[in-house]
């Protein structure tokens, strides 16, 4: 019994450790201003404002970097989607000369090392005139989740009895009608869960969105936020408020998909 | 037609034998006759836009990498459009660099301490998580929630905030209990204690994915094992000795392995916190691979920098396949 509440109180500093940021950063923007920068000691807060929300929305910058990194995110994983559902119904539902070396090749190529390929990447993306388009960023990071997305997919699918398409089959479906109204609607919690990882990927990426993106008005909000000393000076109060802003994205998402979050992870490499 | 080949595909997926080609066996050559060319090419076609780009946007990166390596490339180059092949020069230049062997090796240090201290807390916690009282366990696990997703950049800033010189909660905290040295302290104003606040974030971040999956693992085991080690009077030790780890070992693998390639990569954190200083002590190998190559447009040295992290990437890549392969998951 000892042991049990010593493990429980163990467990509860732990939960403080993992929550003290979170907290630490939703009061600091709660804060007013004025009361964030002082050296009285304030665990606590005792009053509560929302103008730090309102200056960091309104920050120059801010608008337009939110908007940039949505376009960009949205239309990379879009994209992989698309494209890696078709790959993964390939490599699920048919049988064809190659089809094991195709999913070597997409599970190899969701291990890339994209950091390693910042060089090339730039240099293809100059060429290829894209270099402070925000066009560059969507392709790289359609290139990273794609695989990705392919390898999950395939294993979504791979889930599905591929007898309740041939059961629709035999009713007079054609190939692509029985995938559209038997397949499709079933894999709705994998494309899900599958779009969330690779929107998480792309939402944090900071390493091409910060060398491919130079001008002010094309960057992303990784990139914004990490100049925040230029747009808040000691303003920690507004940077806690965008950071926040920030956040709730990806934790909305990440509250979606929690319970198939390990499952995926370990399948690929999308960083958590 | 489509009967044929669904029935085929009826066979669990990893169980399908490799193609023969069609002029081998009888069955190949009655699909042929019964599907047609559109069937046979229908795999193909819904693969070819995925394997493009793969290859367009993987593959030939790969390829131009090491292709760079062999180049002189700065900006003039670049500008005028030559091309300057110099063998194995850049890699000279890089290996007889004294500062590439200490980032190298402030770099190895970095990334197994973080990955050692994040796996081990990972495992002691997922150990935890199953004696807990449940609602204990679930705020812990929403807790952990939280750090995991938070996005990097805005744990950077939090962090950056917390450790402040002049209003971080943490010298405040440390004045409060008596410290009176921490007023003013600056935890930047070294590489070691940079890179120790980076760890921390990165650990942080970290343990919630390895808690979880090794959580996920424990709580696979058969109970009867344990109620069977109880019976033979096992000790606690010999019970995870026994039982428990021969069967987390090889998913403790895997997490390590991921982790080990993550942490290795790390940037943004590195870059945001003190863009690799103060003088340079902060910089690892992708820190240092922005610098020459981005900062100071020496791609050609820098992609050979890009090559050698490769290599040791891919090994460990290498490996992690191989082991996953052999799990139920990497089945092909």
């Amino acid at each position: 019994m000892l042991k049990k509440s010593a493990a429980n109180i163990a467990g509860l500093a732990l939960a403080l450790f993992f929550l003290f940021p979170t907290y630490w950063m939703i009061t600091t923007a709660l804060k007013p201003r004025g009361s964030t920068i002082t050296s009285d000691y304030d665990l606590i807060p005792f009053s509560v404002t929302f103008t730090n929300f309102v200056t960091a929305w309104t920050k120059p910058g801010f608008l337009s970097s939110l908007g940039n990194s949505l376009i960009v995110t949205l239309t990379a994983v879009v994209a992989a989607i698309v494209i890696g559902i078709t790959a993964a119904v390939a490599m699920s539902r048919f049988a064809f000369r190659g089809r094991k070396s195709f999913v070597l090749l997409m599970l190899v190529a969701q291990m890339a090392p994209f950091e390693a390929l910042l060089i090339p990447m730039f240099l293809m993306m100059r060429d290829l005139q894209l270099y402070e388009h925000l066009s560059s960023l969507i392709l790289v990071y359609f290139a990273v989740t794609l695989p990705f997305c392919a390898w999950t997919l395939r294993g979504f699918v791979n889930g599905i009895p591929v007898e309740l398409e041939e059961a629709a089959m035999v009713d007079g479906c054609g190939r692509w009608k029985a995938f559209q109204k038997v397949t499709l609607p079933l894999l709705g919690p994998g494309l899900v869960a599958t779009s969330v990882f690779a929107f998480i990927t792309a939402w944090n990426e900071f390493l091409f969105a910060k060398v491919l993106i130079r001008s002010q008005d094309k960057e992303t909000l990784p990139v914004w936020l990490s100049g925040f000393e230029t747009a808040f000076g000691t303003d920690w109060g507004g940077a806690m408020a965008a950071s926040v802003l920030f956040t709730v994205p990806a934790l909305v998402f990440f509250l979606i998909v929690q319970r198939k979050m390990v499952a995926g992870v370990t399948a690929g490499a999308v960083k958590g | 037609m489509t009967a044929v080949k669904t029935t085929e595909t009826a066979a669990p997926v990893g169980n399908i034998p490799p193609a023969l080609p069609p002029a081998v066996t009888g069955g190949a050559r009655k699909r042929r006759r019964r599907g047609g060319a559109f069937d046979r090419a229908l795999p193909y076609l819904l693969l070819a836009p995925a394997l493009i780009a793969i290859l367009w946007l993987i593959g030939w990166p790969v390829v131009s990498v090491f292709v760079t390596s062999f180049q002189q490339l700065n900006l003039g180059e670049l500008v005028r459009g030559e091309v300057v092949w110099t063998g194995f020069e850049n890699y000279v230049t890089v290996l007889k660099d004294e500062r590439f062997w200490e980032v190298s090796l402030r770099t190895v240090v970095f990334t197994v301490s973080v990955v050692v201290a994040s796996v081990g807390m990972g495992l002691g916690i997922a150990l935890l998580m199953r004696v807990l009282t449940p609602w204990v366990r679930i705020a812990l696990q929403i807790a952990m929630l939280c750090a995991w997703a938070m996005p990097i950049l805005a744990s950077t800033t939090v962090y950056q905030w917390m450790f402040d010189q002049n209003y971080g909660i943490l010298n405040k905290t440390l004045v409060q209990l008596g410290f009176d040295s921490f007023a003013g302290y600056s935890w930047f104003s070294s590489g070691t204690s940079t890179l120790s606040v980076v760890g921390l974030l990165i650990i942080w971040q970290a343990i919630p994915f390895l808690a979880f999956s090794l959580y996920a693992g424990l709580v696979g085991i058969p109970r009867d094992l344990y109620e069977a080690a109880g019976i033979d009077g096992a000790t606690g030790w010999q019970t995870f000795r026994a039982v428990t780890w021969p069967e987390i070992r090889s998913l403790l693998m895997m997490v390590t392995f991921l982790s080990t390639l993550w942490d290795f990569k790390v940037f943004a954190q590195i870059w945001v916190f003190r863009g690799g200083g103060p003088n340079g002590e902060s910089t690892t190998l992708p820190v240092l691979q922005y610098l020459e190559g981005i900062a100071k447009s020496h791609f050609g040295v820098a992609a050979a920098i890009s090559v050698l992290m490769m290599v040791i990437l891919g090994l460990i890549t290498f490996q992690y396949l191989r082991k996953l392969l052999q799990t139920e998951e990497g089945k092909l």
